[in-house]
């Protein structure tokens, strides 16, 4: 998979309006499945060290397309276990180091699949390892780091719960100091940062949000001033942007609509506006989707945008869970197969 | 991921651009196959060092490469410091210490932590959001913190200070930058707690506490700085909204003395909302400084620590008043308009009879609110139902 931007353009350009607002299915399924055969462009390996995140991106966009089966299941999954090291932690490509980042990554692509037996097939005991590897990155105040080298972030500490509740492994990490760090992140306003004391940002707020639901502790979020500072992200073009005065990008769509759905408040926005402001970021003729309209458009923005249209409920795509930019029918296996009792945790919306 | 990169025309390369990026691949290949080998033969020398600046000048986001970094100056390091543990070189160890100078490793290490420093100086400017650069600055100073005398790291970190300072004045939002200001600020202040705590070991002199080494006053100008250049950094308002209470402990403020931080910062606000009425920013420290009048307000966020209701009522009764005045001068800025109704939902927490607003009033309000912000029309339908309007 490559996070090589382009060929495609993202919309017709400020100048010429598309002709009609609807997603191009198709050439959004072409234009995943061509990403990795474009070795010949020194972008290419350059983004390497997004690689394993890449797949998740398009494989996700790819269900929610209804095209599930779109890329090749083994090719994937033999790449994803070499991407595994001795410690438990997947690298971005083999050859990379172990990271938090993706090794969330690895899980849910493995989860995705439905491909947990296989994985143990192969790699003994391999479930209960990568979750030993991301409890230990747990610390003493509750956060978690993303690698050895110690650097922690909300964004860690979500994506730990987001793994380890996917493989049924919460019991592995302590779950309440977890809560009571994200609880410290909390701003006045509502929203969280990166860290105790740092300002309130969409994509923090997400990872907030989305650990205290998976903890089943959206209790301890305000959610009416949460929910107002949100919702001020639309700007009258329809985007959202991340935080005050910052400009619009299709990423944020996904960001702070999760969270709005999550809370319950998803109809604090305009989501016509939203969904339209998404198309007009489409590339019509290559596929792809990007930041703004007339930018390069990129795999990550095609899957933020993709996953913010179905959760705005565009017609024909799979349904997403908020929780877990992931298809709910997939969460939703993983959650009764394992038994977990995390399904009363889904969110406030639903 | 691609930000704001314009598009350009798909249009097929020519054979010779197509044999050009070929070779390209093929050296960076190259680079990378041989800086993986030097790491996996552990040849942690000079060259392999200069060999992971190449190959991070081509692409910073490699984060492994900079693991493999930090690798090489920990072996370097540790052995720098064995050399120094050795028994001949003891006497000369504690002579220097004596003399208040670096040990011959210190200094090595010193050096090492200085180059690579200037090292990541052009990178970061290149690349002011990537967040593998910003760590390895952090764990390069935490070195200099772990391993050389409190006053030489204090100078380090003094520098980092500086550095952040330009930074923020390049991009005075970049949230890299602001959390990177909170580090160093957090580091300058124990550093300097550590060096008069190794003083007094060596000296033992009185007491010496924890406030002399606070920077929040020096921290609380700058935000006032930053605002002043410009009103419309919410970067900026946060870091202040979370250094007044800090401030006002560390000042041993009393009861007055709270409250005319409190009378200051919303004389300041209103100034810059008579100034733009339509920035978002503005209004959030706005609501953030009514919000720590609540009755609910955890005390960190608190400027006042003893208001009666009496206060409470007084301050919200000052702000309906000045927000309606600004509706004399502007009548189309939905941020006024939904101000007022914040304020009447806030009212009922302290007056229970809630007689200040008319429904009348507050019903035109919505209304206004509703016509210069349909985008958020979800929000004022369940404020009508939930204000009985």
């Amino acid at each position: 998979m490559s996070l090589v931007a382009g060929p495609g353009r993202g919309g017709s350009g400020p100048d010429q309006l598309p002709d009609e607002l609807q997603l191009v299915v198709e050439t959004h399924v072409k234009y995943i499945q061509s990403l990795d055969t474009r070795k010949t462009e020194l972008e290419y390996w350059l983004t390497e060290h997004l690689r394993i995140n890449g797949i998740y991106w398009g494989l996700t966009a790819l269900h929610l397309l209804g095209h599930p089966d779109a890329l090749p299941r083994d090719g994937v999954l033999d790449f994803v276990i070499s991407c595994l090291h001795d410690n438990g932690g997947f690298g971005a490509a083999p050859g990379h180091d172990a990271h938090m980042l993706y090794t969330v990554s690895a899980v849910q692509i493995i989860t995705t699949l439905d491909a947990w037996e296989e994985l143990e097939r192969r790699i003994p005991a391999g479930r209960e390892k990568i979750g030993r590897f991301i409890a230990g990155l747990q610390t003493q105040s509750g956060t978690f780091a993303g690698d050895e080298w110690g650097e922690t972030d909300t964004r860690f500490l979500y994506g730990a719960l987001n793994a380890l509740s996917l493989m049924n492994l919460l019991h592995l990490v302590d779950l309440e100091s977890a809560v009571a760090h994200v609880q410290t992140c909390t701003n006045l306003d509502g929203g969280y940062g990166t860290e105790p004391g740092a300002e309130s940002h969409a994509g923090q707020i997400f990872t907030c949000v989305g650990a205290l639901a998976i903890a089943g502790r959206m209790d301890l979020v305000d959610i009416d001033r949460l929910g107002g500072w949100l919702s001020e992200r639309q700007l009258s073009n329809g985007g959202l942007n991340g935080r005050p005065e910052k400009l619009e990008d299709v990423c944020y769509s996904w960001w702070v609509i999760s969270s709005m759905a999550m809370i319950g408040r998803l109809h604090w926005i305009d989501k016509t506006k939203l969904s339209e402001f998404i198309l007009r970021c489409q590339d019509h003729e290559f596929g792809g989707i990007s930041d703004r309209p007339g930018d390069m458009v990129d795999v990550f923005h095609t899957n933020f945008g993709i996953a913010g249209l179905s959760l705005l409920g565009y017609p024909g795509l799979i349904e997403i869970d908020p929780r877990y930019c992931m298809p709910r029918e997939v969460t939703r296996r993983v959650m009764v197969e394992g038994g977990s009792a995390r399904a009363s945790t889904m969110t406030a919306a639903s | 991921m691609q930000h704001g990169v314009p598009r350009v025309s798909a249009a097929v390369p020519s054979e010779q651009s197509r044999q050009k990026e070929l070779k390209k691949i093929e050296q960076y290949q190259q680079l990378v196959e041989t800086v993986q080998s030097k790491f996996q033969a552990h040849e942690y020398t000079a060259e392999t060092l200069a060999l992971t600046s190449k190959l991070l000048n081509e692409n910073p986001e490699y984060y492994t490469i900079w693991n493999y970094r930090r690798r090489l100056l920990q072996d370097v390091f540790e052995k720098e410091l064995a050399k120094g543990a050795t028994g001949e070189e003891r006497d000369d160890v504690a002579d220097q210490r004596a003399r208040g100078l670096l040990s011959s490793a210190q200094h090595e290490i010193l050096l090492l932590i200085k180059e690579d420093l200037t090292f990541l100086l052009p990178l970061l400017k290149t690349f002011p959001k990537c967040y593998w650069i910003w760590n390895h600055r952090a764990w390069l100073l935490q070195q200099a913190s772990r391993h050389l005398p409190p006053a030489t790291a204090r100078q380090l970190w003094q520098g980092e200070l500086a550095l952040v300072g330009k930074m923020l004045g390049y991009d005075s939002r970049n949230f890299h930058g602001w959390g990177y200001r909170r580090t160093v600020v957090r580091a300058l202040e124990e550093t300097a707690q550590k060096e008069v705590e190794e003083q007094k070991c060596e000296n033992q002199a009185g007491e010496v506490g924890t406030k002399g080494h606070s920077m929040t006053e020096e921290e609380f100008a700058y935000t006032t700085k930053m605002i002043k250049t410009n009103l419309s950094n919410f970067s900026a308002w946060h870091n202040r909204s979370q250094l007044i209470p800090k401030l006002l402990d560390e000042r041993s403020a009393d009861g007055a003395t709270r409250r005319k931080m409190l009378d200051d910062e919303f004389e300041l606000i209103t100034q810059a909302l008579y100034t733009d009425p339509y920035d978002q920013s503005l209004w959030f420290y706005h609501q953030h400084l009514l919000t720590t009048l609540s009755l609910k307000v955890p005390s960190k966020f608190a400027y006042v620590l003893d208001l009666t209701n009496e206060d409470r009522m007084h301050y919200l009764d000052q702000e309906i008043d000045s927000v309606k005045d600004m509706l004399d001068a502007t009548d189309d800025c939905k941020w006024i308009y939904q101000a007022l109704l914040t304020l009447a939902i806030q009212y009922p927490e302290i007056d229970a009879g809630n007689k200040r607003f008319s429904t009348l009033e507050m019903r035109s309000w919505l209304d206004e609110l509703e016509k210069l912000d349909p985008l958020r029309k979800g929000r004022w339908d369940d404020w009508r139902k939930s204000l009985n309007l």
